[in-house]
């Protein structure tokens, strides 16, 4: 009897480390979290400050604002990081591992990290599946267009695009590399078929600024991520959004990072380890049209329908050599700003 | 006699002390720091800095056809700015110190405004005011005078417009300052000696305000010159300055060490301009 009871102690001191940290008690202490504004801050409080506040008696605190601030934020702060963990985009995530800015995805670390679809903690933990499509004017494609009508002469000059460098200018680069023949390893080519196109109307600071023009038909199309476009379709009735087919929509992931020293390192994997969660994955889908990366997961017909969710699905999207892109992030900004933008 | 120290300087010394390493901390430092920077380069193919001294970054600004256009589109375009702030504040300054009485500080506190409620804001209600679906074009649609929008956004026209509605106020208050000590005998006497209007404020007015002149248009071509919300939002990306481009390569691009060259340069010009705003005033001053 003597013995079980040393056993079953032995079992439970050899699992401790496996349990969730919550139990210990964090008051006073303040995890430092670099996201994006509006419904994403909000949903994050909802489902992932808020029960981790409760849970842990610590505090979390936003930093607002965009991924690349973030990333300038790790550069500056590369010895001395004052922020615990940050949201960043896909090709952004693999150059931050390679930096040593981020710690690298360990589901012994985080353990919902292991019911991510495989191969998609790249760089960082995978947050959301979102795909770059095309937000049309109804007015001036009557059928939901396909990335090659997009070059049609009436259509020229008459584009919008998200401010370059950008997941939507890359993804663009790739598409136009694919209607010249090529890929993005050809960026001549991509840049060659892009600036047919022509300049853009303009280049968005908000959606509502292209909505608005969009709607209108001043603006054809712009390329766009899923996400926040379907969410915003509602308010503007002459806007549709297509998941194109040749080549598929471009798979972009909103990706969640640990940062590499950061003063919070255990709440920070709790923190990830709630974004990951069924909960806060299913909320991203329902509220916000991102897909999950969690594969347990499960929507209705109508949600999923909105979502990219299945790794059938993703098989199906063109994925770009993020890796590569990243590496010619200078160069090709310099050529969008004389090729695209200053035709 | 016994000789009490003399503690004036030590005091002073140590009132001066906080703000000077408050100075120093965060002002003298980084800027150094940004000068250092501007000699180094980005690792290829990476976010991370090459610590060693090279003049790339500045080759790269004189070699490239592109930055030195930004570089021109961002002096011509502050001078552009600073010239129709100064048409439209010489007239406005002064009918407020002749004729605006009892509301003369309200008028004042209104022109101080935009100055007071940041950049933001009023540049996105200048949005909506010059969008092609904006107030503006709608008016003039609605009045039969046009049938296509105006293009006022993503062009000078539009970036000169936020331009000139943030900066007014930088103009107007050195000139209110100036022609309040302006005798207004002076311009009697010229008009009784038959001198016409034309004259009385190309060889009389004109001449007295230029110490107001001179330092209102120093301050509007300076914020021009640095402005970076105005020109980001209503060029629409199609108007390129050296604040944008700076912004693009500090905070999307990461090439930190380009993005510090092109702070030097636009300071080397803001330097430049007070080098020629001291010169203009030593002459005024040793005119008069």
């Amino acid at each position: 009897m003597k013995r079980i009871a040393c056993y079953a102690a032995l079992t439970a001191v050899s699992l401790f480390p496996c349990l969730p940290a919550f139990a210990q008690d964090y008051s006073g202490r303040t995890l430092v979290v670099g996201t994006w504004g509006g419904d994403i801050e909000r949903l994050l409080r909802e489902h992932v400050a808020g029960p981790l506040e409760a849970k842990t008696g610590a505090k979390v605190e936003f930093l607002l604002g965009g991924s690349g601030d973030r990333m300038s934020k790790m550069v500056a702060e590369r010895n001395n990081p004052t922020m615990d963990v940050t949201f960043q985009n896909i090709y952004e995530a693999p150059a931050a591992l390679k930096e040593g800015l981020v710690v690298a995805p360990d589901a012994a670390l985080v353990p919902t990290a292991a019911d991510v679809w495989a191969g998609m903690n790249d760089g960082c933990y995978a947050m959301s599946l979102v795909g770059l499509g095309i937000a049309y004017s109804k007015a001036l494609f009557p059928e939901a267009p396909e990335w090659a009508d997009l070059w049609k002469a009436e259509f020229k000059g008459k584009m919008a695009y998200a401010p370059y460098p950008s997941s939507e200018g890359d993804g663009m680069l790739a598409v136009a590399a694919r209607i010249a023949g090529v890929n993005e390893h050809d960026p001549d080519a991509a840049f060659a078929k892009l600036a047919e196109l022509g300049a853009p109307v303009l280049s968005y600071s908000s959606l509502d600024e292209v909505f608005t023009l969009m709607d209108a038909g001043e603006i054809a199309a712009a390329p766009m991520i899923s996400g926040y476009v379907l969410s915003n379709l509602g308010n503007y009735e002459g806007i549709g959004f297509v998941f194109p087919k040749d080549p598929g929509p471009v798979l972009v992931r909103d990706m969640v990072c640990q940062v590499a020293n950061s003063p919070e390192p255990e709440l920070a994997q709790m923190f990830i380890d709630l974004a990951l969660s069924v909960e806060t994955q299913t909320a991203y889908a329902k509220e916000l049209n991102f897909g999950p990366t969690n594969s347990k997961v499960e929507l209705t017909e109508e949600e999923a329908a909105r979502v990219i969710n299945t790794p059938e699905e993703v098989k199906s999207l063109l994925q770009l050599d993020w890796s590569y892109v990243i590496e010619q992030r200078s160069d090709w900004t310099d050529r969008w700003n004389k090729q695209i933008l200053g035709q | 006699m016994k000789q009490t120290p003399d503690i004036k300087p030590i005091a002073t010394a140590l009132l001066v002390a906080p703000a000077a390493i408050l100075m120093f901390g965060v002002f003298i430092l980084p800027f150094l720091f940004l000068v250092v920077l501007s000699f180094w380069s980005q690792a290829p193919g990476s976010v991370g800095m090459t610590p060693s001294f090279t003049l790339a970054n500045y080759a790269r600004i004189i070699g490239d056809s592109y930055y030195l256009g930004g570089l021109w589109t961002t002096l011509w375009l502050s001078g552009l700015v600073t010239l129709l702030c100064l048409v439209l504040a010489l007239p406005l300054a002064r009918w407020i110190v002749l004729h605006a009485k009892r509301s003369k500080g309200l008028l004042i506190g209104l022109c101080i405004l935009p100055l007071v409620c940041g950049a933001l804001l009023p540049t996105l209600g200048l949005v909506n005011l010059l969008s092609p679906l904006g107030f503006i074009n709608g008016a003039l649609k609605s009045m039969g005078l046009i049938k296509t929008s105006l293009p006022l956004l993503g062009n000078i026209a539009g970036v000169s417009i936020g331009l000139v509605q943030a900066f007014l106020p930088l103009m107007i208050l050195p000139l209110i300052s100036t022609i309040e000590r302006i005798p207004h005998d002076y311009e009697k006497a010229a008009m009784s000696l038959g001198a016409t209007r034309l004259v009385v404020w190309r060889r009389v007015l004109l001449p007295l305000m230029l110490p107001g002149i001179v330092a209102g248009s120093l301050l509007v071509f300076c914020a021009s010159l640095t402005a970076f919300v105005t020109p980001q939002i209503l060029g629409q990306g199609k108007v390129v300055t050296f604040a944008s481009l700076a912004y693009q390569q500090a905070a999307m691009v990461l090439d930190w060490p380009f993005a510090s060259a092109l702070g030097m340069v636009m300071l080397l010009f803001l330097a430049l301009a007070g080098l020629v705003g001291a010169l203009v005033s030593r002459g005024l001053g040793r005119r008069t």
